[in-house]
Formats: structure tokens, C-alpha cells, sequence
């Protein structure tokens, strides 16, 4: 991939999370790090590392203690929360270790879920064509058939894929997966990754969470967390690092710097 | 590529809002049965209350009938009598015209009789025949000239007496229906006779289906001069008085003053009860109690919701979890949590009034009654039951929206 001509979907200036407790606990210390459009990034790293405060700040679930966050251009730690949700309807997808699927409602009825919150001042897809694109997105995973299923009746490797299918519903920019294949077994996570790896060939920018090594080696690029560091991380590249320290200091004044 | 979405917040179609609540009431349809039953247990307390009440008040005020609620009756202490020797009566035979006066009065008639057991025997003819029982034991009473109007008497034949009879002291009479069927006398215009303990008395007129002092059919009526010159008949002992249809309760305050302003203590007022407090009382009889009753219901029906409301905003932390990541505000999902309490809530008001109509009308068939319902009570009962459900929902929907999205994502 052509990194110079990349343009960062993600930015982490000296991003800190400390949770309030005695004596604090510093989840994340001074991150930085970039994800360009259409990279497949894998984090890694052993528990009570960091990896899941960092995606909940990567998916605009939970804010930084201290640093900036741009997301396609847009900082986001200053945002109302209101404007956050927005982001996340328009731009985030979600998967999860727990799949997170209503078990009242149908496999196509839960990936329609994706459509109810909307953010203002786009052009609402039309309500009545819901079902229509639910049944595409299905389809993208393989899962047309089950349309009218409820989950309780999916294999573990069915229900991650219906999760999938929801994500992909919102056209998100970024596709963040918190240990997806965690609660599946062997030939059910080879199927999920086969997915995930066709929705990246299609153009999608993927950030897994995982601990497993087999998905992690999926990814293009890999991330590792250690006590809250990031080790090895690809940030913006030598020369450009002390560039990238005077944006965050521009950030907290300017709010948008040019992107 | 998608570039991120511009920054105004998400919004949450109606129609979405309806659906997502909606499904989640109906994913557990005998939870949402069982969680409605306090408030339909309310709802129903407190339309069948002001049913019954509306129908039991109803049913009162029929039984007061024009009749009734147009009749005034004076009664004289001690049989009437002088207070002391030269003194005069009580209430005098002028009572009718002192009555006529008052505003409100139609008619009204002043009424003495010999007492029970001293009355003396009534034979249609002189001669004592042993083999037929002829001597009969009737009522007689000295009555005025208005009393087939005062008792909305009918006269079946001949004529009742008048003014001139009265002061010319004939010996006339007029014989009540079932008086006269009992003497044997139907032709007042042969001008047949009555012996009234021995005393001649010519019937001029049979009266006949009284409405009230319905006694009289059975009585031999004089004029009260006749009745004081032959047979001793005392002073008024009562005035019976038809009033104006709700002019009772006045007459009925000035009556005793018009026949003696001197001696009103020593009479006593027979009148219908007032119609509106009747009807009032016995509202608000029944009410207060059920009223209570009812409300105590929706409180605990209000309490149930919240309660399960509440129990199921800690089950679905991880759905409140999902809905923020895909751009729920915390607006979206206290609204959709007091959506789901007010569609139980309304669901408890539509069945609860539902069971409420049934019981009254039940009851009203049982009992042949006429169900008194108001409709705006029936429409209303829906929307107190929606109100319900809303104060229910209020502090689960609050828990809900204060949760941080992150945990209720660990948290499921």
C-alpha cells in the first residue's frame, strides 16, 4: 500500500485514559498513533493491557483523559456528546466478542437496527427499502437464508456474521472489532476472518482487537499494547513525529487543523 | 471512501420509535400482560366506581317522580287541639287559601278525621237487614274543597262538593272509590244516602284513582261544617300541599308560617328530600371509598411498572449499550424506555376500562338497572393509563440514558 498517498482516518496525538480510582489507574499512557483509509490494522496484547479502553475510544464510546483525537479530519474529544453519537451512526461499525444481537427480534430485523439513529442533516435512506439493504448486507456475509431466523438459532460463527451485517449497514468508515472470533471455535472464526478479509479487499478499514495470534496475522499491520504503551506502533512516519507532537498543541486552540 | 458524517447530532424516525418499543413489549407478551395488571386492576376499580355510582344516583333520582317530589304534608302536633280553653285551633280550616298565597303552592287541602277505632259504622240504607252484612267500617275524614287537586284525585261520577256546600253546611259527602264499591252506591245522581254512625249524608260524587292519601278511597268525605255539626269531627289534624315541580323545599320552610305564625314549632313538615343532595350524597358515597380503592390500584399498578420497567433496563444494559454505539443519544433511549412503560401503561387503561364497562353493565343486568355510562370517562381511562405508564417509566428511562456506553457494553 502506498502509504504517502494514504489519507489518516484516524489520529491519536498523546492520547491518555486515566480512570478515577485510588491510586488512579493510567489504562493508556501518551498513545499515538495513525490509521490511514483502507488499512487493516490488528491490536494485540495480553489482558488489562489497554486494548479495550482503546477501543472504546477509537469508536468514540468513552473520551480521553488528556490528547487529541482526530477522526477523518474532525477532532473529537471537544465534541458534544450528541455530535459523538452522530459519528458513530454515520461513520463507526461495531463487532463484538458478545455479538451484542436482541434475541426478540429476527436476524434481519437486528441488522435493520443499524438504520434507526441516523444522523441529522444527511439524507435519511428511505425506511421502506430497509429491509432491501438488510437483505443486501446479509447477502455480503453469506447469510441471505437466514433472514427470518432469530439468533438463538445461529451457530456462534452465524450470529458474528449477522453482527457484521449490521456493522456494515451504516456504511461505516471504520470497522472496529472487539475480539471477534473470541466466543467462536476454530472453523467458525476461519469463516468470520474470511469475511472480514473480503469486506477489507473491498475497500473497508478494519481495526481487530484480538489476542489471538491467527487473527492477528490476518492483518496487514499490527499494533501491540503493553501496560497501557503502545509498542510498535506505525505512526506517522521518523521525520514526521516531532511535526505531529506541535499538531496536538495547534489541536487544543484550533479544534480542526487542515487536513 | 466515506468521509465521517457532519456534526448535528443522530435523529430517530417516529415511526422507528413506535416500532422499537412496540417490539419490545411484544417480545415478551405475558411479562407486558403481567406487568399491565395493576393498572387495569385501577383503571377498571375506578370506572366501575363512577359507573356504579353514576348508575346507583341515577336509579334515586327515578325514584323520585314528579308526584313525589311535588308533595308537602303539614302535620299538627297534638291531634290539633286549642292550646287552652278560647284559644283557636292549631291550623284553621282557611288553611288552604292561607296556602294558596304562597308562591309554589298548585293546591293544597286541609284534612281532619275521626280517630281509628272510634269511627262509626257506615250503612248505605236505614233499614237493618240481619242477613246482609250492610254496616261497614269506613274511614271519615272533613276534608275541603280542594281535595281532588291537592291528591290528584279523579272525579268517576257527579261532582265533588263545592264553596256553597260547605257554607250552607249541607249534609253532603263524597264517597271514595273503594267506599263506594264497599256500600254499594254507584249512581251519585239518584242522590243516594250514607248513614254515618246514624247521621243521613247525601253522596253527591265518587272520587276515585288517588295518587296520594291513597286512605281516602276507602273513607267517607264531608264538607268540615257538616262533619263538625254531625259527627264532631275535630280540628285540622294535617295539610296536604301539591307544589310547583321544585318548589317543595320553599313551601315547605313557609308553610307553617302562613297557617300560624305563632305556633310553628308545633308543627311538623313532611317534604321530599332535596333531589340534587340526594343524588350528590349518594355519589359521593360510593365514590369516596372506591375512589380511594382505585387509585390505590393505579399507584400499585404504577409501582408495577416501574418496577419491571426498571428490571428490564438492568437486563438489556447491553442492548442500551448497542443502541448508543450505532448513535443512540441518551435522549433516544430514555425515550424509547418511557415508550415501552406508556404502551403498558396504555394497554392497562384500554383493558382496564374494558373490564370496568363489563362489570358495570354486569352488575346493571343483575341487578335490572340502567347502566348510567359517560363516554368521556371510557375515553379517558386510556390516557390516565398512558400518564401511568409515563410516571412509571420515568426514573427506569433516566437509569437507562445515564448509563456510559462503554460499561454497558462490558457489562452484558
Amino acid at each position: 500500500m502506498n502509504r504517502a498517498a494514504a489519507r489518516p482516518l484516524v489520529e491519536f496525538e498523546g492520547v491518555e485514559r486515566v480512570f478515577e480510582a485510588d491510586p488512579p489507574v493510567h489504562a493508556l499512557r501518551a498513545v499515538t498513533l495513525r490509521i490511514d483509509e483502507g488499512e487493516h490494522v490488528a491490536v494485540t496484547g495480553p489482558s488489562g493491557s489497554g486494548k479495550s479502553t482503546l477501543l472504546g475510544l477509537l469508536g468514540l464510546l468513552d473520551r480521553p483523559t488528556a490528547g487529541a483525537y482526530r477522526f477523518g479530519g474532525v477532532e473529537t474529544t471537544a465534541l458534544a456528546e450528541r455530535d459523538r453519537a452522530a459519528l458513530r451512526a454515520g461513520s463507526l461499525g461495531f463487532v463484538f466478542q458478545a455479538f451484542h444481537l436482541l434475541p426478540y427480534r429476527t436476524v434481519e430485523e437486528n441488522v435493520m437496527l443499524a438504520e434507526v439513529y441516523r444522523p441529522r442533516g444527511t439524507a435519511a435512506p428511505p425506511r421502506r427499502t430497509r429491509k432491501a439493504r438488510a437483505a443486501q448486507a446479509l447477502d455480503r456475509v453469506g447469510l441471505g437464508h437466514r433472514a427470518g431466523f432469530r439468533p438463538d438459532r445461529l451457530s456462534g460463527g452465524e450470529r458474528q456474521r449477522v453482527a457484521i451485517a449490521r456493522a456494515l449497514l451504516g456504511e461505516p468508515a471504520l470497522l472496529l472489532c472487539d475480539e471477534p472470533t473470541g466466543n467462536l471455535d476454530g472453523d467458525n472464526t476461519a469463516v468470520v476472518l474470511d469475511v472480514l478479509d473480503e469486506l477489507h479487499a473491498d475497500g473497508l478499514t478494519l481495526l481487530v482487537i484480538t489476542h489471538d495470534e491467527a487473527v492477528a496475522a490476518r492483518a496487514a499491520r499490527r499494533i501491540r499494547i503493553a501496560d497501557g504503551r503502545v509498542v510498535g506502533a506505525r505512526t506517522a512516519q521518523g521525520a514526521t513525529e516531532g511535526a505531529v507532537e506541535g499538531a496536538v498543541t495547534g489541536a487544543d486552540e484550533g479544534r480542526e487543523p487542515a487536513s | 471512501m466515506k468521509r465521517p458524517a457532519s456534526r448535528r447530532g443522530t435523529r430517530m424516525g417516529r415511526a422507528d420509535l413506535v416500532d422499537e418499543s412496540l417490539s419490545a413489549v411484544l417480545a415478551r407478551p405475558w411479562r407486558a400482560a403481567l406487568t399491565a395488571l395493576g393498572t387495569v386492576l385501577g383503571i377498571a376499580t375506578l370506572v366501575v366506581t363512577i359507573g356504579i355510582a353514576a348508575t346507583a344516583g341515577d336509579r334515586i333520582v327515578s325514584r323520585f317522580d314528579r308526584l313525589t317530589a311535588t308533595a308537602v304534608t303539614v302535620v299538627a302536633a297534638d291531634q290539633g287541639l286549642p292550646a287552652g280553653p278560647g284559644e283557636d285551633p292549631l291550623i284553621g280550616w282557611d288553611a288552604a287559601d292561607r296556602l294558596g298565597r304562597l308562591n309554589g303552592v298548585a293546591a293544597a287541602v286541609a284534612l281532619a278525621e275521626i280517630p281509628p277505632g272510634t269511627a262509626p259504622p257506615v250503612r248505605a240504607n236505614a233499614v237493618q237487614d240481619p242477613s246482609s252484612v250492610s254496616a261497614r267500617t269506613l274511614g271519615v275524614v272533613a276534608a275541603g274543597t280542594g281535595l281532588p287537586a291537592a291528591v290528584h284525585g279523579r272525579i268517576v261520577a257527579g261532582r265533588f262538593y263545592d264553596a256553597g256546600n260547605v257554607a250552607r253546611r249541607d249534609r253532603v259527602a263524597v264517597l271514595g272509590e273503594e267506599a263506594a264499591r264497599l256500600l254499594g252506591i254507584s249512581r251519585p245522581e239518584d242522590a243516594p244516602a250514607v248513614f254515618v254512625g246514624g247521621e243521613p249524608f247525601t253522596v253527591v260524587g265518587i272520587l276515585g284513582d288517588l295518587r296520594r292519601e291513597q286512605a281516602l278511597a276507602a273513607a267517607v268525605i264531608v264538607p268540615p261544617t257538616a262533619g263538625a255539626d254531625r259527627l264532631g269531627i275535630g280540628p285540622v289534624r294535617r295539610v296536604v300541599v301539591d307544589t310547583e315541580l321544585g318548589a317543595a323545599a320553599l313551601v315547605a320552610r313557609q308553610a307553617p308560617l302562613a297557617l300560624n305564625p305563632g305556633h310553628t314549632a308545633e308543627m311538623r313538615v313532611i317534604a321530599p328530600p332535596d333531589l340534587q343532595r340526594a343524588r350528590g350524597a349518594v355519589e359521593a358515597d360510593v365514590d369516596g371509598m372506591f375512589l380511594v380503592l382505585g387509585l390505590l390500584c393505579l399507584v400499585v399498578g404504577a409501582v408495577g411498572i416501574a418496577n419491571v420497567t426498571l428490571v428490564g433496563v438492568m437486563q438489556r444494559i447491553g442492548e442500551i449499550g448497542l443502541r448508543r454505539a450505532l448513535g443512540a443519544s441518551r435522549r433516544h433511549i430514555a425515550g424509547q424506555f418511557l415508550v415501552e412503560s406508556a404502551v403498558l401503561g396504555l394497554l392497562g387503561g384500554v383493558v382496564g376500562a374494558a373490564v370496568g364497562v363489563v362489570t358495570v353493565v354486569g352488575v346493571c343486568v343483575a341487578r335490572d338497572w340502567t347502566p348510567v355510562l359517560d363516554l368521556a370517562l371510557v375515553l379517558a381511562a386510556p390516557a390516565a393509563g398512558v400518564a401511568v405508564g409515563l410516571l412509571a417509566g420515568a426514573y427506569p428511562a433516566w437509569r437507562a440514558a445515564r448509563m456510559e456506553p462503554l460499561e454497558a457494553l462490558r457489562a452484558a
